[in-house]
């Protein structure tokens, strides 16, 4: 199974970067594009400058989100788990949201690193609360409970102040407008992350088996879990950071890859972030060219595919 | 993946010198320098392709006869007064306000960009490798700051001899109309939406201009915002002598409120005061020829109030 969905995968990847590169608000044919990276070219600005580090970037930002996604329910052992149970991406957005509506006038740029402390405080939140000893299903549901109070701080925020309604809904839907190599390589250190999750791949099948099995076959499961937890809060906080929240993708990702390769996580994991990848790609490619000149933010393009596939998945499993 | 990257970064630094290197190159024949929201911004040569990126920005061009190649008009004309359409001729959507495209904008190949610093700050440095940008405040600006970057605005594209004559001649039609009107009086000047009313304060473009008109502004109480959301009662509370409502949807709040026993006991109900007005202009495009029609307007309320 696995074997048969890796190349194609690939392929489409592959596909769906070269598609970023050529399509957008103009149409660039592929010769040129290779051209475009030449200094002092026509599309020099649209092809190196704008397109390609945007490709790059959902390309990067998908993959570390379905990662993220594929540890959290890997640990927490329930299909309906993702990132968003965390917390992390409200306590994100509510970091933004407060900073945009409060400091209107401050410089944007320190935006992300401001979404990325809330999003850190709302991990080591949910640590305090819950301790290194608790339950999975007290940590998912601390986590739920603590997002929708997030949540209600933002539509709070909102409410109070909405003249910069616009600005922090834009932030809150989660795009990748406006973001090229400055952004990409604010994400680059937290690729490192990525190794460390792979390396979890094993014990993460044998904690599946159960806590007291897994912890027989010799795998400190508590330390595990921190650990795998700790690695999705990094992944989804520095996507989070850059991108804002673009919902569905942690969720959907993981259980579109499980129904391909199955659930042995040193293929789910490494198929997962292309399957990631490709949605995201895919996500801000129809938001740019749906209606050109009109951007559309990403995260209402995932949205979209997200959610009926999910109701679908769970319509079936049913 | 990371070496491809790594070739991408590098070629992207030795760029950058490059660039550096031809703009320090060019002499200085004509040099206009204006202080703009990010500092002193210079341009050597007149702009005969500008590419703006919000509303008001496109009255400032119009107001001297100049036509942008490009405007951010949520793709949708009807967004430009109807007598700036007629002047400026044919343009290019470059999309929304709030998320223009920078590919179409870099297609149309500008040699300036006139940003607004509340809704592009975070592009900024990509507008600035497309063209020269030139980034002043729009949204939340008040009329004063409207026509200080209208003037900086004239100095940057080479026409400030022009822009002056112009502005002085606004600051005469303003006191024209301003003598048509009754001195003094209390406009309240509001948007409605569906399921809310938005006044514009003391602080809002609008409000600047109803004190341009010798008008006053009515008392909407907390002062720390341009624009206010209002429920009936509050909007009771202020009670302005006249009220003018531009309505983006209809029916609005306000259609719906004209049936509560509560507006009746408004002061601008009992007398007839309340008129409708286009909230396109009077909310968004914000300019010397807006406010020209906003004084229009309000000559027309007043006059059909004699």
């Amino acid at each position: 199974m696995a074997t048969r969905s890796l190349p194609i995968l690939l392929l489409a990847l592959l596909g769906l970067l070269i598609a970023n590169l050529m399509f957008g608000a103009v149409s660039i044919p592929f010769k040129s594009i290779l051209e475009g990276f030449q200094v002092g070219n026509a599309n020099y600005f649209t092809v190196h400058e704008y397109r390609f580090p945007r490709t790059i970037l959902a390309m990067l930002v998908g993959a570390m989100m379905a990662l993220a996604g594929a540890l959290v329910q890997g640990v927490i052992r329930n299909p309906l788990a993702s990132p968003d149970v965390l917390g992390v991406s409200h306590g994100a957005g509510l970091a933004a949201v407060f900073y945009m509506t409060f400091f209107p006038d401050a410089d944007i740029r320190w935006l992300p690193a401001v979404a990325l402390i809330g999003s850190l405080i709302a991990a080591l939140m949910l640590w305090w609360l819950c301790g290194q000893h608790s339950s999975t299903i007290k940590l998912a549901i601390t986590g739920v409970a603590l997002a929708a109070l997030y949540a209600s701080c933002i539509d709070f925020l909102m409410l109070v102040k909405p003249l910069e309604i616009n600005n922090a809904l834009l932030w809150l839907t989660g795009s990748l407008w406006g973001r090229g190599w400055n952004q990409l390589s604010m994400l680059l250190p937290w690729l490192l992350l990525i190794p460390f999750a792979l390396w979890l791949a094993k014990p993460l099948n044998l904690i599946h088996l159960g806590d007291d099995s897994a912890i027989s076959l010799g795998i400190k499961a508590n330390k595990l879990r921190l650990a795998s937890l700790a690695i999705a809060v990094g992944l989804t906080a520095s996507c989070v950071a850059i991108c804002g929240p673009i919902g569905f993708l942690g969720l959907v990702a993981p259980h579109l890859t499980r129904k391909l390769v199955g659930g042995r996580h040193q293929i789910l994991l490494p198929s997962t972030m292309l399957v990631g990848a490709i949605l995201l790609l895919l996500a801000d490619l129809v938001a740019r060219t749906i209606d050109p000149p009109i951007e559309l933010p990403a995260g209402i393009m995932t949205a979209i595919i997200g959610a009926p596939y999910f109701l679908w998945l769970l319509l079936r499993t049913k | 993946m990371k070496r491809l990257l790594s070739i991408a970064l590098s070629t992207l630094l030795l760029s950058s010198s490059l660039s550096v290197q031809a703009v320090s190159s060019t002499q200085d024949s004509i040099k206009n320098s204006v202080e703009d929201s990010k500092g002193t911004f210079s341009i050597d040569y007149v702009p005969k392709r500008i590419v703006v990126l919000e509303l008001s920005f496109v009255d400032a061009l119009a107001a001297v006869g100049v036509s942008p190649v490009g405007i951010a008009d949520d793709k949708d004309p009807e967004r430009i007064l109807k007598e700036i359409r007629k002047e400026i001729g044919d343009w290019t959507s470059v999309g929304t306000r709030s998320q223009p495209s920078l590919e179409t904008i870099s297609a149309l190949k500008p040699d300036l960009i006139i940003a607004d610093i509340s809704r592009h700050e975070g592009v900024y440095a990509d507008l600035q490798k497309i063209a020269p940008t030139l980034i002043l405040p729009s949204r939340r600006a008040t009329y004063e700051e409207n026509l200080h970057a209208t003037a900086i605005i004239g100095k940057a594209i080479g026409k400030d001899k022009e822009m002056q004559a112009r502005l002085k001649k606004h600051a005469q039609i303003m006191a024209d109309f301003a003598k048509q009107l009754p001195e003094g009086k209390e406009v309240q000047f509001g948007v409605a939406r569906d399921d809310a009313l938005f006044l514009h304060t003391a602080d809002s473009y609008a409000g600047g201009v109803i004190r341009a008109l010798g008008l006053k502004n009515a008392n909407t109480g907390r002062s720390d915002d341009a624009y206010r959301q209002t429920s009936l009662e509050q909007f009771l509370a202020v009670n302005p002598d006249y009220f003018i409502v531009g309505n983006y949807v209809t029916p609005s709040i306000v259609d719906k409120w004209k049936n509560e026993p509560l507006w009746s006991v408004l002061k601008a109900a009992k007398n007839h005061h309340i008129y409708s007005v286009n909230p396109n202009t009077w909310s968004r495009c914000r300019g010397i020829i807006s406010a020209e029609t906003m004084g229009q307007d309000l000559i027309k309320v007043f006059n059909a109030n004699k």
